[in-house]
Order: structure tokens, then C-alpha cells, then sequence
């Protein structure tokens, strides 16, 4: 799911400033499995905007404020939504755009989107796919060097682990040696070897 | 004769490096270089440890200009295809052959911890990169108006532990196209031989890297460097020596002697005492120097 984290309350209350009367919208897929968009943040950040003076009209979950879709059915016929004189966005940056698409509203987002997170316990999440477009995993033994290696390295290590920790955090496992400890486990060196991975073609825009 | 044919030969090879200003005074990096002269080759560091400095290809000119044969370093870290071939053929264009292909330290632990790092390129692709220019053609598939012509190095860390990985990636950088490599520092000549005896059958020239510890605070500071590991031995010489530059400079010279029984040679990192570098060769030379 993607994770997402709080803005802090003087960068909303900044955001805030020309507006009176608020509406919020949250997102019921990642923000509020990740606890940044649930039904405790979203009475949370009312209560934070009342007692700075704003007025909030109400308050809406999307089941994914990424669907269009949605967004349009549920809000264009809101009337506090309609309206608020701008919304709190309480989703990931995809889900505040598709809302600001089917809407005319000002969108203010209370949200940042961080990553897409694999979730190992509740609160505890590992950023394991950059959602790169040209996923090399079947290569690499099921972990990825392009998001896992801080140098997204996806030919093989560079030279600065340190019994098998990174170089750029002591704390953390080297992609690399992780990959090398299976590659030798199932008998892959040889292929490892004589295996390129040329360089990606990038599709962002 | 280039270092690059040099690279064919018996010889035992001798590089050092130089770190460009930090800045545009280049008073004293010219001052260091001008006791470099009888080296095989000078390195010139890329950023390194992603500080920001003069870059590598000016400073490399200025050393050809002094009659010193410079290795520029390039590291993957900052730029993306478009501008790691430029810079390559802008190297060529200035008459520098020799390149160290690198991956370059991440800048997390650096004075840039928050910039965009680009990483584009990996080491191996950009090996290979540095290769494909020289057939006449760019990695967009685009014919060259005058094809490059590199000596194209790379970077292995024979303390890096597990070892053999190590030694994985130096085949897989041999086969891509380094025809040498410099290597991360080491401390002791004999936990070196264990990794190049791996790699020795490859019949590519390897120089060990070195470093010359010029005080306790130094060697504290290099302790605390990703992948270094200073020998408890070598750390109590320091600690207890009346002047440990010059004990520095002696396990340097001891070092290089030890080498040169079996290795290709060897690069020498003095980071900012490059003045002592010839003193070290020299005591590399003398017999007798073991207490
Ligand atoms: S290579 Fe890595 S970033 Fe790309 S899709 Fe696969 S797991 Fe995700
Ligand atoms: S130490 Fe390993 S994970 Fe860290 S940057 Fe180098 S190769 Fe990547």
C-alpha cells in the first residue's frame, strides 16, 4: 500500500489560512490501514481545526480517493462539500489529484505520500518496490536492488558493505549480500556471473 | 610510455590520487602534484564522499598540463547516461585516456545528505558504456563523429567482507571492461594477497589501495569511514609513536615492500600529504627497513 505520513500542524494550519469553513476527505484504502487517514486522524485533525477558529462542515470517507470514479459520485452532489471554502485531503497525493480533478475545489492535502510499503506489523512497513515498470525481481533472487540498494545498483554491490551491513546505514542489511546469499544458496552464482542487466528505460513522463 | 601500455608490462605500477579545491584555487593541489611527477599516474577524486568540489575532468587537465598522467575519476552517483558519456568524450577531447569508473560514495553521510542522487547507470553498465563509445557509437544507438579511446578502471574492496563477493564483481568488471583496478584501502599486505590470489588468474593489474595515516585523530577519523578496518597492530603503532606521521609513513613504506613481492603495484591515498609521497616510495626501495 502506499504510506503515507502526517504533515505537521503548522504546515496545515499555513495551508489553512485563507479559509474559513473546511471539508475533509479521507481515504479508506492505505491512509486508513496506515493510520494517517482513519476515522481517529480524521476526528483528530477536526478537533486541531476547530480550535484554531476554522468551521468544518462535515467529513466524507472515499472507499479509495484514487478512483475518480468515486470521487465523482460521492462529492459533486456533497453539498458541504460543495460549499466548504476548501478541502482537506487526508489520502496520498493520487488520491487529493483525483479529487482535485473532478472537482473545481482548492485542495489542501494534510497528507505526504512516502512509498509503496510491504507491512511487516502494524506501524512497521519496508519500502521494497519502487514501482519501476521494468521489474527485475526474477533476476535478483526476489529482492530488489533498484529500490533496496541505496545506489539502486542492479548488476551488483558496490564496494562499500561492511560484514554484510550498508554502507550508507551500519543498521541495515546490503541488498547485495542478501541477494548473494541466496544466489549461492540455490546454486545461481555461475548465472550471476555472466548476468547484465542493461540499463532501464525510464518511462516517468 | 602510457599507463596504459605501462599495464602490459612487469612493472610495478605506482598511483596516488588528488582531490580537486574546493574552490577555485588550485594553488595547492598543483603544489601537491608537483611531487608526482615520477609516479606511473594521478587519480583525480570525483566529489568524493559526495562533497561538492572542482570536478575531476578540469582538475585532470591541469595535471596532463604538468606533465602528470591523470586517471579521471567518474562516479555513477551524480549524472545521468546523457551526461556520463558527454564528460567521457569531453575527457577524451582534452587528452585524458585514463578513467576510474566508480559508483561513488552516497551522500547521506555527506554535507549534501538531501540531494537527488541519480545513480542512472550502475558501475557495470557504466563500464561498459565507456567501451561502446570507443566502437563509434553512443548508448542511444547514434554514430560518433571521432570515436574515444579509454583506459577504463574500475574499483574493488578486497577488505569488504564477504570476500568473495568481492571477487565476483571484479570478474563481472573485467569481463565488462575494466583493464585495471585501483582498490579501496587496505592495511596489510598479506590480507590482500588472500583476496588477489582469488582474482590473480584474470591477468588484470591490481593496484592496492593505501592510506597514509598521519595522526591518531586521522586514524580515528578513517575508522569511522564505511569498510575500513585499521589492524589492532597498526592502530598501537600510531597510538604510541613520539611522532606518527612518521610512523604513518614508514608502515606505508613497510606496506609497499610487502607488495612488491607479489602485487601490480600499488595507489597511494595520502589525503592532503601528498609532499610525503616520494619519502614513502623511497623507504619502499630500502632493504633492511623491518624492525
Ligand atoms: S524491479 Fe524493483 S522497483 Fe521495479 S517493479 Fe520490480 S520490485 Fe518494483
Ligand atoms: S553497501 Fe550494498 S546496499 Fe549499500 S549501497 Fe553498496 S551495494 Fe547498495
Amino acid at each position: 500500500m502506499i504510506i503515507t505520513s502526517k504533515k505537521t500542524s503548522e504546515e496545515i494550519l499555513e495551508s489553512v489560512s485563507g479559509a474559513d469553513t473546511l471539508y475533509i476527505v479521507s481515504c479508506g484504502s492505505c491512509a486508513s490501514k496506515c493510520g494517517t487517514g482513519d476515522q481517529k486522524a480524521v476526528s483528530e485533525l477536526k478537533e486541531f481545526l476547530e480550535k484554531n477558529g476554522k468551521t468544518v462542515l462535515g467529513n466524507i470517507e472515499l472507499d479509495s480517493a484514487c478512483d475518480m470514479r468515486l470521487a465523482k459520485k460521492d462529492l459533486l452532489k456533497n453539498e458541504n462539500f460543495l460549499k466548504a471554502d476548501a478541502v482537506i485531503t487526508l489520502s496520498c497525493g493520487a488520491g487529493s489529484q483525483s479529487i482535485a480533478k473532478v472537482s473545481e475545489k482548492i485542495i489542501i492535502p494534510a497528507l505526504n505520500s512516502e512509498y509503496v510499503g510491504s507491512t511487516e506489523r502494524i506501524g512497521v512497513y519496508k519500502k521494497f518496490c519502487g514501482i519501476c515498470g521494468e521489474c527485475i525481481l526474477i533476476e535478483t533472487q526476489g529482492i530488489c536492488p533498484r529500490t533496496r540498494c541505496p545506489k539502486s545498483l542492479v548488476n551488483g554491490p558496490c564496494g562499500g558493505f561492511v560484514n554484510g551491513k550498508c554502507e550508507t546505514d551500519q543498521t541495515k542489511d546490503c541488498t547485495w549480500v542478501l541477494i548473494y546469499e541466496k544466489l549461492k544458496k540455490n546454486g545461481k552464482l555461475d548465472k550471476f556471473l555472466n548476468q547484465y542487466i542493461p540499463p532501464k528505460q525510464n518511462k516517468e513522463y | 610510455m602510457k599507463f596504459k601500455e605501462k599495464l602490459k608490462t612487469d612493472k610495478f605500477l605506482i598511483t596516488a590520487e588528488l582531490f580537486p579545491p574546493k574552490g577555485t584555487d588550485v594553488s595547492s593541489f598543483l603544489n601537491r602534484a608537483a611531487g608526482l611527477k615520477s609516479l606511473d599516474a594521478v587519480n583525480v577524486t570525483d566529489n568524493q564522499r559526495a562533497s561538492m568540489r572542482a570536478g575531476s575532468l578540469a582538475m585532470s587537465r591541469l595535471l596532463l598540463e604538468a606533465g602528470i598522467e591523470p586517471v579521471m575519476q567518474l562516479a555513477a552517483r551524480d549524472k545521468n547516461r546523457i551526461a556520463l558519456q558527454s564528460e567521457l568524450l569531453s575527457a577524451n577531447v582534452l587528452g585524458i585516456e585514463n578513467v576510474l569508473i566508480i559508483s561513488g560514495d552516497h551522500p547521506n553521510a555527506g554535507e549534501y545528505a538531501g540531494t537527488k542522487t541519480v545513480y542512472d547507470l550502475d558501475t557495470l553498465q557504466l563500464i561498459k558504456t565507456a567501451r561502446l563509445l570507443e566502437t563509434g557509437a553512443d548508448l542511444a544507438g547514434k554514430k560518433l563523429h571521432g570515436a574515444p579511446k579509454f583506459c577504463v578502471g574500475a574499483v574493488v574492496n578486497p577488505s569488504a567482507e564477504p570476500n568473495d563477493l568481492q571477487a565476483l564483481m571484479f570478474e563481472k568488471k573485467a569481463a565488462a571492461g575494466a583493464e585495471f583496478f585501483q582498490t579501496q584501502t587496505i592495511f596489510d599486505a598479506q590480507d590482500f594477497k588472500t583476496f588477489f590470489d582469488k582474482v590473480k588468474r584474470l591477468k588484470i593489474k591490481v593496484l592496492p589501495g593505501i592510506t597514509l595515516i598521519k595522526s591518531v585523530k586521522f586514524m580515528q577519523f578513517l575508522q569511522k569511514l564505511p569498510g575500513v578496518n585499521i589492524p589492532q597492530k597498526i592502530q598501537a603503532r600510531i597510538n604510541s609513536a613520539s611522532d606518527p606521521l612518521a610512523e604513518g609513513i614508514k608502515i606505508c613504506s613497510e606496506t609497499i615492500k610487502d607488495l612488491r613481492s607479489f602485487a601490480d603495484g600499488v595507489h597511494i591515498m595520502a589525503i592532503g600529504m601528498e609532499e610525503y609521497i616520494p619519502e614513502i616510495i623511497k623507504g619502499s626501495e630500502e632493504t633492511g627497513i623491518r624492525n
